[in-house]
């Protein structure tokens, strides 16, 4: 069993990322689990034909996690895909990174986390140790980045670097970086500069996925691209990134920049 | 007094600010407390005082609630289950409610000073606690004795005779009552009465008259902010501490005097002489040669005691009878005297 973590600044396009590249997975014949990390709790929202699914933090909030069973947090989307959302407390209380590790537990019990391959969709502000779980031994060892050219985005990329290199350092971790995928703004030279931000903290661009209206026809029709327009060069960029996890092996301790690093990074692709 | 006097059953001062607001608040007869946090922050805590008040021959009954925080609490908040303990403690029959906060409930941000603004019938007064997160034990003192005064509704007419309120005592210190009495000895003197212990078993109803006092005499120097708040307050000036060794003590009747505007002259002359008759009392020990217990920590270069031995002509060597420290200063002549007495039986043992 594989598992990957998408992790990247929030809007970025992780969930719109993690559901296309779980269907392209999952339509090259892989047994995938989708599991939103984020309270904004829409990770899997188009595998699920536009429903939000309960998520596990509002049905311990509802029913105590004594009344619960495994049907009632694991729910079936597109091409069989199992989802997850964890989901989180009202937004201004309580804390969300304990929901997280609550929801893992949860999962933990049910026997739930199985499959080829589990996808986890994580909120790219690693702001606390809950946040950080999906990387934690016995969960994802390969992590990618989803940014773009911006730098808000490159520095929220460069932060989970920080977090993934921390946690690589200690003993019977597994968790490494398995690349960076750029999820275009159509900045200038975007492709070039994310690549190089990828070398510069000893990875690579694993794949570029260009900015697409196609992505908003198909979220209208409450579709991933992969099941509305399989045919579209979108959905092929979807499967070359499904191909290209599928047989990663470069996997690396990241070399996170300092601050200034990257701001000149970003100021030499101006 | 017992034969045996040792840190473990004067000292409980190294709890979180938890254990230091509750020694003050379960003080206050006839209000309850609550610990927004786990259980087992109350459950703790309880022990923590009740075995405190059997070695003091003190039962402790405290009127104590938990908001018993799980993790549900942690992850969705936990402002619902406060509300809810709150509902339980104000249906007792309390003319106050203390709510005091745990690490975990602070760390996660929940807003209690707002779960407490509601109306509740009574006075739910927060204290700023937040467990191990918020300081120590004497910040949970100190604020628990602040909150408490800033939130009195009592007005600042004085009362007839010159009066003084006791600040901040140690309700867990062993020597409480000892302390308590010999500080009001040295104020009879002065003629001055006592107003308020604040806070040591007292009403809600005695709180209020905190105002009437034409002095006010703090237990250490570390509540100097909870005096400038009750000056600002009640317009009631304070003696900084309670008086400690020998000349301390003259100092103290010296201040004590000139705040409540009477001569200390003449009491100071009768305390000195007190004092030099102690001394004469223990000119058996005179010019032995003593070193501090180390098995038992304390004060080793206190001003007031290394003063006791200087006047005594006791001489510290390596090779002296080990003497136990005291754990504060002596308060008062008495104090002193307590001390001798122990120093003495180590001596003569
Ligand atoms: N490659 C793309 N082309 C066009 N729009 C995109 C692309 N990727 C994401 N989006 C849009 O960006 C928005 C935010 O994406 P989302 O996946 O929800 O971000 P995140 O999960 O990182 O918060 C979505 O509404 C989506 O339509
Ligand atoms: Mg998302």
């Amino acid at each position: 069993m594989k598992q990957i973590a998408l992790y990247g600044k929030g809007g970025i396009g992780k969930s719109t990322t993690s559901a296309n590249l779980s269907a392209a997975l999952s339509l090259q014949g892989c047994d995938v689990l989708q599991i939103g990390c984020d309270p904004k709790r829409d990770s899997t929202r188009m595998l699920m034909h536009g429903s939000f699914i309960p998520t596990v933090m509002d049905l311990v909030r509802e029913r105590g996690d004594a009344n619960l069973r495994k049907e009632d947090i694991v729910h079936t989307g597109f091409n069989g895909i199992r989802c997850v959302e964890a989901g989180g407390p009202e937004p201004g209380v309580g804390c969300a990174g304990r929901g997280i590790i609550a929801a893992f537990q949860l999962l933990e019990k049910f026997g739930a986390l199985k499959g080829d391959i589990i996808v986890y969709d994580v909120l790219g502000d690693v702001v606390c140790g809950g946040f950080a779980m999906p990387m934690r031994e016995g969960y994802a060892q390969e992590i990618y980045l989803v940014t773009s050219g911006e730098l808000m985005s490159l520095y929220a990329a460069n932060n989970i670097c920080k977090a993934i290199k921390r946690l690589s350092l200690r003993a019977m971790s597994t968790c490494r970086l398995g690349g960076v995928i750029c999820n275009a703004r159509d900045t200038p030279r975007e492709e070039e500069l994310v690549a190089e931000f990828a070398k510069r903290v000893n990875s690579t661009l694993v794949q570029y996925i260009p900015r697409d209206r196609i992505v908003q026809l198909a979220e209208m029709n409450k579709q991933t691209v992969m099941e509305f327009a399989p045919d579209s060069p979108q959905a092929e960029r979807y499967r070359q990134l499904a191909a290209c996890v599928t047989k990663n092996t470069r996997l690396s301790i990241p070399t996170p920049l300092e601050i200034d690093a990257l701001e000149a990074l970003a100021l030499e692709f101006m | 007094m017992p034969s045996k006097p040792s840190p473990l059953n004067s000292c409980r001062s190294g709890g979180c600010t938890l254990t230091g607001a509750l020694s003050v608040t379960t003080s206050v007869v006839d209000s309850a407390t609550i610990i927004h946090g786990p259980a087992g922050c109350a459950h703790h805590n309880f022990s923590l005082l009740h075995a405190t008040g059997l070695d003091n021959d003190r039962i402790t009954s405290l009127n104590l609630f938990s908001s018993g925080m799980l993790e549900p609490e942690v992850i969705f908040g936990g402002e619902d289950a406060l509300e809810r303990a709150i509902r339980r403690a104000v249906r007792g029959d309390y003319s106050v409610v203390y709510v005091l906060s745990a690490c975990i409930a602070d760390t996660i941000g929940d807003d209690v000073p707002a779960v407490c603004r509601k109306d509740w019938g009574v006075p739910v007064i927060p204290v700023p606690t937040a467990g191990f997160l918020g300081g120590s034990f004497q910040d949970g003192v100190n604020n628990a004795l602040v909150s408490i005064a800033g939130t009195l509704t009592g007005t600042a007419e004085r009362k007839n005779g010159i009066c003084a309120n006791i600040i901040g005592e140690k309700n867990l210190e062993f020597e409480v009552e000892e302390n308590f009495n010999e500080v009001s000895r040295l104020l009879s003197l002065l003629g001055i009465t006592i107003n308020v212990r604040f806070i040591h078993c007292a009403g809600t109803g005695e709180l209020a008259s905190l105002g009437g006092a034409t002095l006010n005499v703090l237990r250490d120097e570390g509540m100097g902010s909870l005096g400038d708040l009750l000056n600002r307050k009640y317009g009631t000036r304070a003696v900084p501490a309670f008086p400690a060794g020998l000349s301390g003590t003259l100092r103290f009747l010296q201040s004590a005097g000139e705040i409540a505007g009477t001569d200390a002259v003449e009491s100071i002359a009768g305390e000195t002489g007190a004092q030099a008759s102690l001394l004469e009392d223990f000119s058996d020990i005179a010019g032995s040669s003593i070193r501090f217990d180390p098995v038992f920590p304390g004060l080793t270069d206190d001003c007031s005691v290394s003063e006791v031995i200087e006047r005594l002509g006791l001489e510290i060597s390596l090779e002296g009878v080990r003497v136990p420290a005291p754990l504060s200063p002596p308060v008062g002549t008495a104090g002193v005297r307590r001390l001798l007495h122990r120093w003495r039986r180590a001596l003569h043992a």
